[in-house]
């Protein structure tokens, strides 16, 4: 089953960067530069006991949290968030830096679990399934919700093979027509098809970023996920093949249900059905994405999406 | 929800729990494979380390036997006058063959007595001559004496040869061992701590053999090695970290230092032989050419482990030295070095400690001879601990065998505190 | 004089042209403004005396100590009578070290015929006045060149740049000194073995399926002048490798698999120098461990099964060459495994793969390269190793692929022709070069070849 692998990158960041598990200096940098950040210690601390504003909770919920404490070693990254995701929508997770998005969406398909220090506290089901029973096995539940990364993953293998490797594995195709055509359908609906489709033998790697990222949304499909996790997609990206990517999501809500964890704001405006906003591993505001940036209902929401901290 | 989406998810659902079972199987399989390989790896080094122990432990002891010598004047040919040449001349040897048939009057034939006079070492007649050469008083009086015990006869009291099997199997014969037994029934065996193995060089008798020649060497040997290719080695290391510009050479030495690293340690062996002895014609079997042959050997080691120590000195010291006006020689030796000294000393003892376990080249340069006497230097001949314990091994007397283990665990003793130091050292570096 | 006598005599000049240097830069100035008009600090100069008093000396001092025994015996050999002017080669050699021990005290003059007396007094006397001249010349040198150097001493000459660039070629010669030991490898097993193909056709050599290098006895004996073979010494060594790495590769291979992707930090920290320990143990433990325990072992289990087994089998030198092996493919597997960046794991745990499905699938076929590279040089490693085999395998040549039979390996032949009394100009001593020359070109390839690999390899993840 899952080791107690040391991820050797996070386990290590661990120790410093307590939250965020895939924080990314370079993204959180670029992005606080051209404003002046301010501590973000200095806006309204939030207690122990707090209550979440807005909508964390839905009707027929696709995926649910309760109650969920997240700590690496002795520190706390998540506290006490609930959180529901719909059926069939799209839902962006924002917020500073270092405020347990990412940690939380990791939870969603315990990622959490290959790294050692990490304890996970809370109910999480999908389809009223327990994620975390005694019952649930990981294979089963990530080939259910597959995830995207920050940077693009693609295997030092060709396209073909990168797209056929969860297939492979959880022995979904029978024969090689079989295979060929969940291929081709993973790389059509990651509009990808059309650009590779006299390459498939090529190294996915020798692709440019965006349709690396494409190619790793294409493999994840392959294996018909329930749910998407997307950690960041974009922000290795440039603006031409993020909006490639953004189209994507949208196509891809129809069939899936997404969760996106983003640095951009914007991003999460044009995607998105519901936003929630994470504060230092606390979840302060969801709602309508249109009503989170339109009328933000919290204080650190509004600074956040003023620009007043990044 | 997609309705041509649905059916097939619950199918691949389904595919994948089928499945689970098998692959789980597996899993734990692959498991297994990674513990046992882990778990062979250890079972090898106990057997290892276990065969030598208890091989190599009761070399550590010593059998005596108490023997009743009469230093009768007579006996050993001796005038009342003898001059010490006399006496150190004199036949100690039948001395002891005389004590020994006195106390066991019974043998008379002369197998047997051949028998009885293998019961204690060669070296005893040795031990009697310096008694004798350092007080003459002894002559005319009786004293009752411990001598040592030959390695055969040595090796029943030790009890590694069992009494009951089968006479032709072992080397002690029955009517040595009813001997051993009676003299051990009187209280005339005793078993001591082995000095003669520290304190005695090679030879032919098991129990008279001992290390100190070939601890000698290796201490020759290893400084010769030491004081040529640390000073080099690190020299080189400061070059090429410091000094040498990106250019064809560069490159090529740095290949070449790379390649000599994997070079078999017996080509270095063969150079030794064509360059050292037959072109300079420096001593064959001489710590000085055994040193210089290891210190080429070791020198790719300690100049690969400095550099790395030297890379890992920070930036902002050099900057700082190089900010006030030092020359970049003058940052280097006052600055660099003296931070990165720690890593360079690491790597300097584990290839110091690569040099003492090395055996093979110093084959090809003679160091393989029978040599009884300590060297005063380096260019005496000298043989090293590691072709000690190669000749010995060689050797087919069981008592060999013993000696060989010890002389392992020696070995290995000074290897395993040369490495303690590095990763002592390795350690304090670590903290700053 | 001795010399170390004449080395102390150096260093005490060397150190006064220091002093000298210092004292007499401190003069050139000492109207224009005391050392403030030095370009250099006075040291600086006090060095730069002593550098040039020092090293031409040093030069000569050891190549006089390099050729100072070859000179002296080539002319005392000239003179010795004609009759020993004939004798062949490696009696001369013979007779010429009883005189060099008379000479050193080593033996009495029983053992020696008057003739060799008299050479050795000679040689004694040559040995005292070449040391005094050896003195004489090396403290002249000295002198001069530190003469020179006061001479160059004036407030406009850079001291300190031209002590720093002396410096730097040293030190540059420190590190050419690689460059030159591989040069030294090259030309002497070369020289050597070019004289053994003047003797045995190179083809002989190459192709040739029998060993046998013991020269007849009696000059009518078939194969009078012995065969030279190199094939079964091949197979051999490669038989024995080939065993090794069935040993160390998996074991190797899946120790570190286990322990950088499964076991915990705690019993990684605790199990890998554990394991590490194997290598550090000198060969010669190993032979001796399979000669005297793994051989019988080996042997006795064979017949217990009803196989003959040699005692000095291919598969006993093999297995513990093997258990040495381990810990070196371990580490550079672990190395080449770890270089794999997270981001592939996380990608194919992150579908619902399993552990092993990843590292199967994913992981190691992206370390691949890596990894052969890693047992490339295990296996260079093999073929150059010595104790093992000369303790534990056998001497008689034999082709075979058997693993229970006894075989020879490349070094083990180096190792017996070499050591003992050896005929110089013997095509038997000399092909000992030709196998040196051989090994050495083998590892040489491999091992370029692997570092080339595992290069590419690490290029491609940093």
């Amino acid at each position: 089953m899952d080791s107690p692998k040391a991820l050797n990158s996070l386990s290590s960041a661990a120790g410093e960067n307590v939250m965020d598990t895939g924080s990314t200096q370079e993204t959180v940098a670029s992005e606080a530069a051209p404003r002046i950040p301010l501590d973000i210690r200095d806006h309204g601390s939030v207690g122990d006991a707090y209550e979440t504003i807005g909508t964390p909770l839905v009707e027929n919920a696709k995926m649910s949290a309760r109650k969920v404490n997240v700590y690496y070693g002795d520190k706390q990254a998540i506290t006490d968030v609930s959180l529901d995701i719909g059926r069939n929508e799209v839902i962006a997770m924002i917020g500073p830096s270092g405020c347990g998005k990412s940690t939380f969406l990791r939870t969603l398909n315990r990622m959490n679990d290959i790294i050692p220090i990490c304890r996970v506290e809370g109910e999480f089901s999908l389809d009223g399934e327990d994620i975390y029973g005694s019952g649930q096995d990981t294979v089963l539940l990530r080939a259910r919700v597959g995830m995207v990364f920050q940077k693009p993953n693609p295997f030092p293998k060709s396209i073909y093979e990168n797209v056929a490797y969860g297939p492979r594995i959880h022995g979904l195709a029978h024969n090689r027509a079989e295979m060929d055509e969940i291929v081709e359908n993973s790389l059509r609906r990651a509009s990808l098809f059309e650009e590779v489709k006299d390459s498939l033998d090529k190294p996915g790697t020798g692709l440019s970023g965006g349709q690396q990222q494409r190619l790793c949304i294409a493999r994840a499909i392959a294996v018909s996920p329930e749910v998407i996790l997307m950690d960041e997609p974009c922000s290795a990206l440039d603006p031409i093949a993020t909006a490639r990517i953004e189209e994507l999501i949208d196509e891809l809500k129809e069939n899936y249900t997404i969760a996106i964890v983003t640095h951009s704001m914007q991003q999460a405006a044009r995607v998105s059905q519901r936003t929630a906003y994470f504060h230092l591993g606390k979840l302060i505001e969801v709602g309508e994405t249109k009503q989170i940036f339109t009328m933000p209902r919290h204080e650190l929401t509004e600074n956040y999406i003023t620009g007043r901290f990044g | 929800m997609n309705s041509t989406n649905e059916p097939r998810r619950s199918t691949s659902s389904a595919a994948i729990q089928a499945s689970l079972k098998r692959r789980y199987a597996r899993e734990r399989r692959f498991q297994w494979y990674g513990r046992l390989a882990v778990l062979t790896g250890f079972v090898f080094l106990f057997i290892l380390l276990a065969d030598i122990v208890s091989k190599g432990y009761p070399a550590f002891t010593q059998q005596y036997i108490m023997v009743e010598v009469d230093f009768d004047k007579e006996q050993l040919g001796l005038a009342a006058d003898a001059t010490a040449e006399q006496i150190a001349d004199a036949d100690y040897l039948g001395l002891i063959k005389r004590s020994l048939r006195e106390m066991f009057p019974e043998v008379t034939s002369r197998s047997e007595k051949k028998q009885l006079y293998r019961l204690v070492s060669m070296g005893a007649e040795y031990q009697l001559r310096d008694m004798v050469m350092d007080d003459p008083g002894l002559l005319g009086q009786t004293r009752e004496i411990w001598l040592q015990a030959h390695s055969e006869a040595g090796s029943y009291l030790k009890g590694q040869v069992a009494a009951d099997s089968d006479q032709a199997d072992r080397k002690v014969k029955d009517q040595q061992v009813l001997w051993l037994d009676q003299l051990r029934a009187a209280g005339r065996t005793e078993s001591r701590f082995n000095t003669t193995f520290f304190t005695a060089g090679d030879s032919r008798e098991p129990e008279m053999a001992g290390i100190k020649v070939a601890l000698y060497g290796s201490f020759f040997t290893l400084l010769v090695t030491f004081f040529i290719a640390f000073p080099i080695g690190v020299s080189a290391a400061v070059y090429l970290e410091e000094f040498a510009p990106r250019n064809r050479l560069t490159d090529l030495i740095e290949i070449n230092i790379n390649n000599l690293a994997a070079v078999p340690s017996i080509v270095f062996g063969l150079l030794g032989l064509a360059v050292f002895i037959n072109f300079f014609e420096l001593p064959r079997s001489a710590p000085l050419v055994g040193g210089i042959v290891l210190s080429l050997m070791t020198l790719p080691t300690i100049i690969i482990t400095s550099r790395a120590a030297i890379q890992s000195v920070s930036p902002s010291i050099r900057e700082a030295a190089l900010g006030v006006g030092a020359s970049k020689l003058q940052t280097v030796f006052h600055h660099v070095l003296p931070v990165a000294m720690p890593g360079i000393l690491t790597g300097s003892i584990i290839g110091m400690a690569q040099a003492l376990g090395e055996s093979a080249p110093l084959l090809m340069i003679g160091m393989v001879a029978f040599i009884m006497d300590a060297p005063t230097g380096i260019t005496d001949p000298a043989t090293v601990l590691p072709v000690q314990i190669y000749l010995w091994a060689d050797s087919p007397e069981r008592g060999f065998t013993e000696k060989t283990s010890a002389a392992i665990m020696v070995l290995m003793g000074f290897l395993i505190v040369m490495n303690a130091l590095a990763i002592y050292l390795r350690k304090r570096f670590e903290l700053k | 004089m001795d010399t170390p006598t004449v080395f102390l005599l150096l260093i005490v000049l060397s150190i006064a042209g220091f002093f000298l240097g210092r004292r007499r830069s401190r003069t050139v100035v000492a109207g224009e403004g005391g050392a403030r008009a030095l370009h250099s600090l006075p040291k600086h100069y006090g060095y730069m005396a002593a550098l040039w008093a020092l090293l031409p000396a040093l030069g000569l001092l050891l190549l006089w100590m390099l050729f100072e025994t070859s000179i002296l015996a080539n002319i005392v050999i000239g003179e010795l009578p004609a009759s020993v002017q004939q004798l062949p080669e490696s009696e001369r050699g013979l007779y010429f070290n009883q005189v060099v021990s008379y000479a050193r005290g080593a033996v009495d003059a029983s053992q020696l015929s008057d003739v060799q007396v008299a050479a050795a007094e000679h040689y004694r006397e040559l040995l005292a006045a070449s040391g005094k001249l050896k003195a004489l010349l090396v403290a002249l040198m000295a002198v001069i060149g530190g003469l020179l150097a006061l001479r160059r001493i004036a407030p406009a000459l850079r001291a300190r740049n031209h002590v720093e660039n002396i410096f730097k070629w040293m030190l540059f010669a420190c590190s050419f000194l690689a460059v030159l030991t591989t040069l030294g490898i090259v030309l002497s097993v070369l020289f050597e073995a070019i004289r053994f193909f003047q003797k045995i056709p190179a083809t002989d050599f190459l192709f040739g399926l029998e060993w046998s290098p013991q020269m007849a006895i009696r000059p009518d004996q078939v194969a009078a002048s012995g065969s030279f073979g190199f094939v079964p010494l091949f197979v051999g060594t490669l038989l024995i490798s080939a065993v090794a790495m069935v040993i160390a590769v998996p074991v190797g291979l899946m120790s570190a698999i286990y322990l950088s992707e499964y076991a915990t930090r705690r019993f990684r920290s605790v199990t890998k120098p554990v394991l590490e320990i194997l290598a550090g143990v000198p060969t010669v433990v190993y032979g001796f461990f399979a000669a005297l325990t793994v051989a019988p072992f080996v042997r006795e289990l064979g017949e217990s099964m009803g196989l003959s087994v040699a005692s000095e089998s291919a598969l006993a030198a093999g297995l513990v060459m093997g258990i040495m092996i381990i810990p070196f493919v371990m580490s550079l597997s672990d190395d080449i495994i770890n270089a794999v960046p997270d981001t592939m794991r996380e990608a194919s745990l992150g579908m619902g793969a399993t552990m092993n499905e990843t590292i199967r699938k994913v992981l190691l076929p992206a370390a691949l390269p890596g990894i052969v590279g890693g047992i490339l040089l295990a296996v260079s490693r093999a073929i150059g190793e010595t104790m093992i085999v000369v303790m534990a395998a056998g001497l008689s040549a034999k082709l075979t692929i058997n693993p229970l039979e006894a075989v020879t390996t490349i070094t083990v032949q180096i190792v017996t022709l070499l050591v003992g009394d050896q005929e110089f100009d013997s095509p038997k001593t000399l092909a000992a070069f030709a196998l040196g020359l051989v090994l050495f070109f083998v590892t040489l390839l491999l091992n370029v070849i692997a570092l080339y690999v595992v290069r590419k390899y690490r290029e491609q993840y940093e």
